[in-house]
This record gives C-alpha cells, structure tokens and sequence, in this order.
C-alpha cells in the first residue's frame, strides 16, 4: 500500500559524482589469493620478516574461518580467488616532493575535492577563525601516495605516517599495538585483513601533547577487480587528544568491490580520540548493480583512566555495509560515545552500529544512532551493551531513531543488552517514524519545494550526529545527506 | 550419556536432537546443555496435583509425563488428537498424540486447565487451540515437578476470536521448553502471560502472525535465582494492517541465575498503521547474576508506531529510601516495590482467580529470594 507520503518521492535519478575512474599506469599482484599473494604483498612493502610471519599467520588462520551470516544482509557469495589483493601506482623513480606525483593521480584528488598539498582550507567555511589545517595522507587502491604537514606534525612529536613506512621506521611501537584491539582472529574479515593489508595510516601522539591540527585519510579505490585493505593504527599517550578524519570514495563499476578496513585505536590515561568518518564508497546503482561491499572492524580500546573515544560516521555509501566501530572501556571513568546516520537508497543494505563493552568502574557510553532508508533499502541497526561484573557505577544512554521515506525499503533495530552488575544504568529507546505531512506541509508553505524540505526535515533529524563533527566534514556530510536521498525524494 | 529408565516416552538423547548452536543468532542465551541434564534426572515422586488446579470450572486436564491422566481429568471441549510436527528444533519433537480444543463461532468456554507433572526423564506434548470466529476460551497452564518438558501449541483464531493464555513455569527442577505458534485473524486478540517462577530451566520460544486490526499480548515475568537460566525469544509479525501488539517483560535476577528475554516485532511491507510496543526491564539481586535483553524492531511499513523501551540495573535506590523514611523496614521497602516491578506484567491477566494464583507464585518466590 502506498503512502501520500511514499508517492510523492518519484524516481529522480542521481548520478554518484565520485564515480569517474583515473587511467594510470598500476602494478597488480597476480590475481586470486594463497600464500604467495601475501608474501608479495609483504615483499612489495619492504617488510621485515616479523610482519611477513604474522601476516601468514593470519592467512592461514582465514583459511578455516567461514564468513559470518548473522547480519540482515543478503550479500551473494563472494569468490575470493577473483580479486586482486594488490595494486599501486606504478612508481616514478622515487618521490622526493609532490611535484614528482603522477599528474593524473593528483587531478584524481583535485576533482575529489581533497588537498594533498598543503592548503590552509579543506572547504570554504565561513568565519573559521584561525584557518583550520588539516594533514591528509592520501590512499590510492593500495598504497598511500601522499602524506601532508609530515615536518610541522614532527615538531609536535607526532608521527603520522603510512602505516607500511611505520613499519619500517618504528617496528617497536607498530609491534607493540598492531592487533592488540583487533586480534588476527577477531572475525574472518579482520583476519582477511591481517593477511593481505596493503596500506592505512599510522599515528602516535605523544604524552601530554594535543594534535596540532586535524589529521586526515583519504581512502580511494580505483583499480577494477581491487580490493582494499586497509588498517589503521592510533594511539594517544597519557593526556594526548587527537581528531582524526576519514574520507572514502570509488569509481562506479558494474562489479562489486571488496573493501575490508581495520581501525585499532588505543586511547591511554586521560587521553582523548575522535575519530569521523564520512563513508561514500560507490552505492551501485539504482537497480543494485556494482558498488562496494564494505566490511570494516573497527575497535577503540579505552585503556586508561578518563580516557576516551568518540565515533561519529556518516555512512551514505557502499552496496553493503557491515560495520561496528565499537569501544572496550577497560579504564576507569572511561567514556565512550558512537554517533551514527546510515543513510541507505535504491538496493543498498546497511548493518552497522556499535558495541560498547564496560568492564571498568564508572565508564560512561553514549550511542545515538539515526537510521534513514528510502528506496528498496534495509537499514540496520545493530548494537551490544555489555556490562562486566566487575564494572561498577556504569552508565548508558542508547537512543536509535529510524526514519522510513517510502514504503519499500525497511528499518530495522537488533540491541543487545547484557549486564551483569547491578549498578549498572542501562537505558535504551528506539522510535520508528517517517516524515509528517505536517511537517512537511509546514516547510513546504515556507517556500521551500519538496526535495529542500525533506532535506531540511532529514538534516534536523541527523543534527545530534551532524554537531558531532568537525566543521568541514559537517558541511560535506550534510550536502552529501542531500545527494544521497535525491531520487528518493521527488 | 546413559538414558535415564524414566525416559520412556521418547528415548531420545538431547544430544542427538540436531538442536541449533549458541552461534545462531536466536540461540545466542540458549542454555542447551540443561536439555540433556533435565533429560537425565533421575525419576522423582509424583508431585501432588489438586492443588494447582485452581477453582474453576470447566476442564481440567492432568497430564503425567505428557500423558493424560484420565481418572483426574474431565476433558469437557477438549479432544485427544493426532499432532503432527512443526519443523522448530525444540517443538518438532512434540508430536503424536496430544490435546485440542476447538471452539465454533461465537461459542464460549469454561476456563480449561492444564497441569503438567513431570517426574524426571524427558516428555513431550504436541496441543493445539483452534477458535472460530467470535469465539472466546481461557487456558491456563502449569509446569510442576522435575525433568524435561517439552510442548508445542499451535493457536489458531477466527475473525474477532479471543484467548487468554496463562502459563506457569513452576518445576522444582531441570527444562521446560514451550514453543507456541499463533495465527490471528481480523480482530483477533490473543493475551499470553507467561510466570516461570520455579527452579527449572526455561525457554519459552514463540511466534505470533497478527491480522488485520488483530491485537497480540506476549508478555510475562522470568524470576531466576540459583544457577538457573530461564530466557523467552518471542517475536511477533504483522502481516496485515491496522494491528497492534504489546510485549511487556520483567526479569529479576538472583544469585548467579541469567534471565534474557529477546522480544522481536516485524512489520510486513502493507502492515501500515500498526502500533507495536515493547518494553523489556531486568532487575538484578545480587551483581553475580546477568540479566539479557534484546528488543528487536523489523519494519517494512512506513506508516506505522513503533517504539521499544529497555532497561536494567536495581531497584532505585530515591524510591528506597523514600520508603524507608516513612518507617518502611529497608527488606520490606525492597521487597514491595520488587513485586510492584513483576507485577506490570502479571496484570495482563484478566481472570481475577488466575491472576491472583499468579501473583502469589511470583510472591513465594520473592520471598525466597529477598
């Protein structure tokens, strides 16, 4: 049955403004997956032996896992022998500045809108006083091509480095927190990972010191047939606060693309880390062909006294997204937070939320979770509070909204809840709504055409999320809320 | 595992039952081991029955281990059947003969009662409860005695049926497994409350398909203490619009007992202007006990209300001591509003006698426990 509300979001359609692909010479691993594949991969990056054992390691542990089926997500078998693993750029001698970058890689990030020079502004905000700088590393299918504000960043005692370059230039702090939030057999994709990861980003901010600036990534996929494994690795010394950005983009293809990330954050005494995501890897397109299936770990460990992480992701991409950024909050008084809008459209799926695992005495989390589905889209949230025993004085405040445009698609809402200390204070609501006639009627007699109000009344929806990003990814997020919903929205 | 002489109805070994993993999502807080444990008790006395038939009239039906007692029960509407099995990996294996009370439309029953005496081993009763349109029946159950318990009840109502439904759970010792499938029609309504207020394992696992404008109740207290575990994984489906549901659960957990309660609502595509509610609470006693929640919302339908509230921890400790200010000894302050806490849902009962025998069950395990 229709809805007054359904009819009007008549199909306007949309093209995904990302999807160009950038001709440029690349190496491929071979095709297909074995052990030779990650001993190239490991021979690629000039690896040490230890990483090339602990990669095989994981290969082998993969081998007999079997993917998970648990999520709401109908994803076809995936044959893992036809992908590439991995591809670069094909090198210029040696890069000794950004001049010496291949022109076409740097249009690419030209067009994307991403500054790998090191430009004072990301987008043209209003009254941002200071300018606001931003260090970008720059990832293109598998290897990171640029790596911006490196010697100002050294001055504060920062590293922020590609993560192959840390592992050559500081295996002891690598060795020391590579999977140590994220094991090698924490789940099949972690461990698919572990094996054939190409590129990521690496900081470390040191005790006492407050990140200079913004630091960014920019993930891009381009090659065809190419998945992309990335890791990252942050850790944030006793009293250290680090804000960290991630940006993704892919070209639109008629295949589906495999991405499978894994971000381990280490958060010590009275440190502070937050980490954004704005995901808009290629959606396929309106009748579900292509696009990325995107299937991302991604862990926070609170370790120390006061400390804290604070997810915000705006997931607006991707045919499939399976992903949980989640906190373990083994310090004291630590404090973890999620924010999240899903935005799903056309034949997108969507199974993402969070995990919020108390075991220290006083930690506090915050989830709020906004869920938008439109077109013949499902929307997942799916989320786990648990509370140790030991876990004292713990609190939890969970609130996951759902908003339906159209009658086609579905919202859906899986918590979990498992506590097992009773002082714990534990509270979880959910509500399930589209957009009212009133409203929109209301907007509609301001002025405004349909798609602006809806737009309007979808960005209030999202705000408490929204707010909870640095300024210039809000700006892109709410444009991008805008784009993603066109052609649900009439 | 070496078959208990008791388990003579269906020498089955838990282990061989093909029964899904703690891995499937559904399955996640089962407790299947306590299958096999219950299946092997030892046989135990029979438990004394006239006093959990509680004064009604109409039928009373006595089943020991699974089979009827014919000198106490008077069968009034209902018949004895041949059930054949459903495919859910508990309920299948209750099949065979079992009871059924099939009403005509606009006919109206005497409540039936069902005691079930278990006296160790397993056993397993398929039962069926068939209303035709207008029809309206009371059915009230309880579990006593020790072993493993097995049931599967088919629920079937016409346009504007009603059935209110009360289950006890009041088995000294091992499983009782109830697996419950219902289909409404138009203006249906069924209430189910379910108590498990005994020492027994429990895993209540139901399925509720609401027609249009059709009204469904799954709700019930899970009061757990010892190391028992006792969980409910209900999910009710609207599949037409116009309907409304309510699932309303408490868990109060003692000792190193688990208590989880998974409660879903599913919304069809056309399902529109359905208004589905959940609220799910746990109580924790002691900070070794765990309570599990999992108030899950599946919508397809864009025009609908839904909307589901959970919380844990302890009693609040303002209302505590505001009771306590007024002269109210601290375990007697604890202790009422900890009934008041179970009795949200044990309210839901709308035959007065029933809802008092309920209450006081729930209340001689509060004792127990505070």
């Amino acid at each position: 049955m229709a809805t007054k509300n359904a009819e009007a979001y008549a199909a306007v359609s949309k093209k995904y403004e990302w999807g160009f692909a950038t001709d440029i010479e690349q190496d491929f691993a071979p095709k297909g997956l074995s052990e030779d594949t990650v001993r190239y991969i490991s021979a690629k990056k000039n690896e040490p032996e230890w990483m090339l054992d602990w990669r095989l390691k994981a290969f082998r542990l993969w081998q007999t896992m079997e993917a998970p089926d648990w999520a709401k997500l109908n994803i076809p078998p995936i044959d893992y022998q036809d992908a590439y693993y991995y591809a670069e750029p094909k090198a210029k001698a040696t890069i000794k500045s950004l001049d010496d970058l291949d022109p076409e890689i740097r249009r690419t990030y030209e067009k994307l809108g991403i500054p790998i020079e090191e430009q004072k502004l990301l987008a043209n905000v209003e009254g941002a006083e200071p300018p606001r700088r931003v260090a970008v590393d720059a990832v293109f299918d598998s290897v990171s091509v640029a790596t911006t504000f490196r010697a100002e960043l050294e001055r504060a005692g920062v590293i922020f480095r590609s993560i192959s370059e840390a592992i050559r230039e500081y295996p002891e702090l690598v060795k020391k927190w590579l999977g140590k939030v994220v094991p090698q057999r924490d789940n099949y994709f972690a461990t698919l990972n572990s094996a054939v990861f190409s590129d990521g980003t690496f900081v470390y901010v040191p005790e006492g010191v407050r990140c200079p600036m913004e630091l960014s990534t920019y993930f891009r996929i381009n090659a065809e047939n190419t998945g992309q494994f990335e890791r990252t690795l942050i850790v944030a010394d006793k009293g250290a606060y680090v804000s960290y950005l991630e940006g993704c983009t892919a070209p639109m293809r008629d295949e589906n693309q495999l991405h499978a990330a894994v971000v381990e954050l280490v958060a010590l005494d009275d440190a502070e880390i937050k980490y954004s995501t704005v995901q808009n890897w290629y959606p396929g397109d309106e009748n579900g062909v292509g696009g990325i299936y995107n299937f991302v770990t991604k862990r926070a460990l609170c370790q120390g006294r006061n400390s804290k992480v604070s997810w915000t992701q705006v997931e607006t991409g991707s045919a499939v997204t399976w992903k949980y950024p989640s906190c373990v909050l083994a310090g004291e008084n630590s404090v973890g937070e999620f924010y999240s809008v899903a935005v799903t459209n056309n034949r997108q799926q969507a199974d993402t939320g969070t995990k919020m695992i108390h075991l220290g005495k006083g930690s506090r989390s915050t989830i709020v979770s906004k869920g938008i589905s439109a077109g013949r889209s499902d929307n997942t949230y799916r989320g786990l509070v648990r509370v140790a025993p030991t876990a004292e004085g713990v609190r939890n405040f969970t609130q996951c909204d759902s908003l339906l445009l159209g009658d086609q698609c579905g919202a859906h809402t899986v918590p979990y809840i498992e506590v097992r200390n009773p002082s714990a204070q534990i509270e979880h609501e959910a509500t399930t709504s589209k957009i009212s006639e009133d409203q929109l009627f209301y907007a509609m007699s301001r002025g405004l055409d349909q798609e602006a109000a809806v737009a309007l009344i979808v960005n209030g929806f999202a705000r408490e999320v929204l707010q909870q990003l640095p300024m210039e990814f809000a700006v892109e997020a709410q444009k991008l809320l805008g784009i993603s919903l066109e052609g649900s929205v009439g | 595992m070496a078959l208990s002489a008791q388990a003579w109805r269906r020498p089955s070994v838990p282990e061989l039952l093909d029964l899904p993993s703690t891995r499937a999502e559904a399955w996640r807080w089962a407790d299947m081991g306590a299958l096999s444990a219950a299946a092997a008790l030892a046989p135990i006395a029979r438990a004394e029955h006239e006093e959990h038939f509680l004064d009604l009239p109409g039928a009373r039906l006595l089943f020991v281990n699974g089979v009827l007692d014919e000198v106490h029960s008077v069968l009034d509407r209902v018949t004895l059947i041949e059930h054949v099995a459903g495919d859910h990996a508990l309920g299948r294996h209750a099949q065979g003969t079992g009871w059924s009370l099939r009403l005509d439309t606009d006919a109206a029953a005497d409540p039936v009662q069902v005691v079930h005496v278990a006296t160790g081993g397993e056993n397993h009763l398929p039962a069926e409860i068939v209303l035709a349109d207008d029809a309206v029946a009371t059915v009230v159950e309880t579990f006593v005695g020790a072993g493993w318990s097995n049931r599967a009840t088919r629920i079937a109502l016409g346009r504007s049926a009603r059935l209110q439904r009360s289950v006890r759970l009041l088995q000294a010792g091992g499983f009782v497994s109830l697996r419950e499938e219902a289909e409404l029609g138009s203006g249906a309504s069924l209430v189910s409350v379910f108590l498990g207020a005994g020492q027994a394992g429990s895993r209540i696992d139901g399925q509720v398909v609401v027609g249009e404008g059709g009204y469904a109740e799954m709700g019930g207290a899970l009061l757990t203490a010892g190391q028992q575990r006792q969980e409910c994984a209900v999910r009710v489906r609207h599949a037409e619009p116009n309907g409304q549901s309510h699932q309303l659960w408490r868990a109060v957990a003692a000792d190193t007992s688990v208590a989880s309660l998974a409660a879903a609502v599913e919304v069809a595509r056309h399902a529109q202007k359905t208004d589905g509610e959940q609220s799910l609470r746990g109580l924790l006693l002691q900070r070794t006990a765990t309570v599990n929640l999992k108030p899950e919302l599946e919508i397809f339908a864009d025009d609908v209300k839904c909307a589901h509230g959970a919380t844990v921890g302890e009693l609040d400790t303002r209302a505590l001591f505001y009771m306590q200010s007024r002269g109210i000894p601290k375990p007697r302050a604890q202790a009422i509003l900890t009934r008041a806490f179970v009795a949200d849902a044990l309210d839901r009962i709308a035959s007065e006698p029933v809802r008092e025998a309920f209450a006081a069950d729930a209340d001689a395990w509060l004792d127990g426990a505070l």
